[in-house]
């Protein structure tokens, strides 16, 4: 009777295990890797490119032939962490458009996925903060990919040089998306003053934690 | 019927032993206490998601990272973490809301070390941009695996397997 019982459970206990086994098996055995984005590196040559603006006209890069550069952020509505940022873009224009870099905020997230992120809530909120940069959005989301923008905000400074584009700095705007009061290190106002200045950019890429951009054809 | 009985008690026994369990942490870290946390030398794989309560894609995913890591605790030495990169000050609000709506009973850290974030993002994994959600796996110290986006849950069970 002993035996019978003990065999019993441990039958019991192996189908259990077995169905908990199943449960969870892998229906694929395929394993997705991570394509790590191309776009550009310290150095490159960035495209122009032409996407609409808040005030429906298009907006190209050769738009501007007194710039000496740009402050290209990539940025949107609805991401706290653009959210906690919207003033910051704001100042760095308020401080670097008249001294030849202006601000060019593009939106890449798909607005299908992300409703707030589409054109009218665009407008809107450049119009309720009082952007004075152009808000574009990148339709085709073919803008954002040849960058190698990844998350809101990321920002690419691009300096000209004999008529070219060419990238200086990718990264955070600071050190401290939470407390603009406590932030210790200004990588954007430090690359575009020392492009000023005709002096090397110390930090060249950092990171910070950002939203990822939403596109339906790629892992979210 | 003293057959049923012992089948009957036998299984109460085992699914209470299921149960048995220290409460799940909640708790502020800053980069190196996590570090420490998650790459330990006790041949236990560490499944640690990176996560925030605002977050959508994070927040889709987080229900079958759930399903996986409760099929796997009492199986296998494994354990998954889940890490906040929330505000600080949201731990016990946003976070305490989530973590009740979602019935996680994970370890849930929040990184409070946003200062660092240039270094502890490609600490972390050098291919690492920032954009979350993001997965890493370690076992013995060692970094098995590195997903930034999200995972299936194929995909997410597929990676354990591999390395179980």
């Amino acid at each position: 009777m002993k035996n019978i019982t003990l065999l019993f459970i441990a039958i019991t206990a192996l189908t259990l295990s077995a169905f908990k086994l199943v449960d969870y098996a892998p229906s694929t055995s395929k394993t997705t890797e991570d394509v790590v984005p191309q776009g550009y590196a310290i150095g490159d040559e960035a495209s122009d490119f032409s996407l609409k603006n808040i005030d429906d006209k298009m907006v190209s890069l050769s738009n501007y032939p007194d710039a000496k550069g740009f402050i290209v952020t990539f940025t949107c509505n609805h991401c706290p962490y653009a959210v906690a940022y919207e003033q910051r873009i704001m100042d760095l224009d308020a401080k670097y458009a008249s001294l030849g870099y202006p601000v060019i905020a593009i939106s890449p997230n798909d607005p299908a996925l992300v409703p707030e992120d589409g054109m009218d809530e665009m407008k809107k909120l450049a119009s309720t903060k009082g952007y004075t940069f152009p808000y574009l959005l990148d339709e085709k989301q073919d803008v954002y990919p040849l960058f190698g923008a990844t998350k809101t905000p990321h920002i690419f400074i691009l300096h000209k040089e004999n008529g070219k584009n060419i990238v200086k700095y990718i990264g955070a705007i600071d050190n401290n998306y939470a407390n603009p009061e406590d932030v210790t290190e200004r990588y954007v106002e430090d690359a575009v003053d020392a492009l000023i200045a005709g002096t090397k950019i110390e930090v060249t890429t950092t990171k910070a934690i950002g939203c990822s951009i939403k596109d339906s054809r790629k892992k979210k | 019927m003293k057959l049923y009985a012992l089948i009957a008690f036998v299984f109460l026994l085992s699914s209470a032993a299921h149960r048995i369990k220290t409460p799940p942490v909640r708790a502020s870290v800053n980069y190196d206490q996590l570090k420490e946390i998650i790459e330990k030398n006790d041949d236990k794989l560490y499944v640690v998601n990176f996560w925030a309560t605002w977050c959508r894609p994070c927040i889709e995913e987080l229900p079958h990272f759930l399903e996986v890591s409760s099929a796997y605790e009492n199986q296998a030495p494994f354990q998954m973490i889940l890490v906040s990169l929330d505000k600080a000050e949201l731990l016990e609000t946003d976070v305490a809301q989530m973590i009740t709506k979602l019935n996680i009973d994970n370890d849930v850290y929040l990184l409070d070390d946003n200062k660092r974030m240039n270094y502890w993002i490609s600490a972390v994994d050098s291919t690492w941009s920032g954009a979350i959600p993001a997965t890493v796996f370690y076992k013995n110290g060692q970094k098995l695996h590195f997903t930034e986006g999200q995972l299936t849950k194929e995909e997410l069970t597929t990676i354990i397997q591999k390395h179980l």
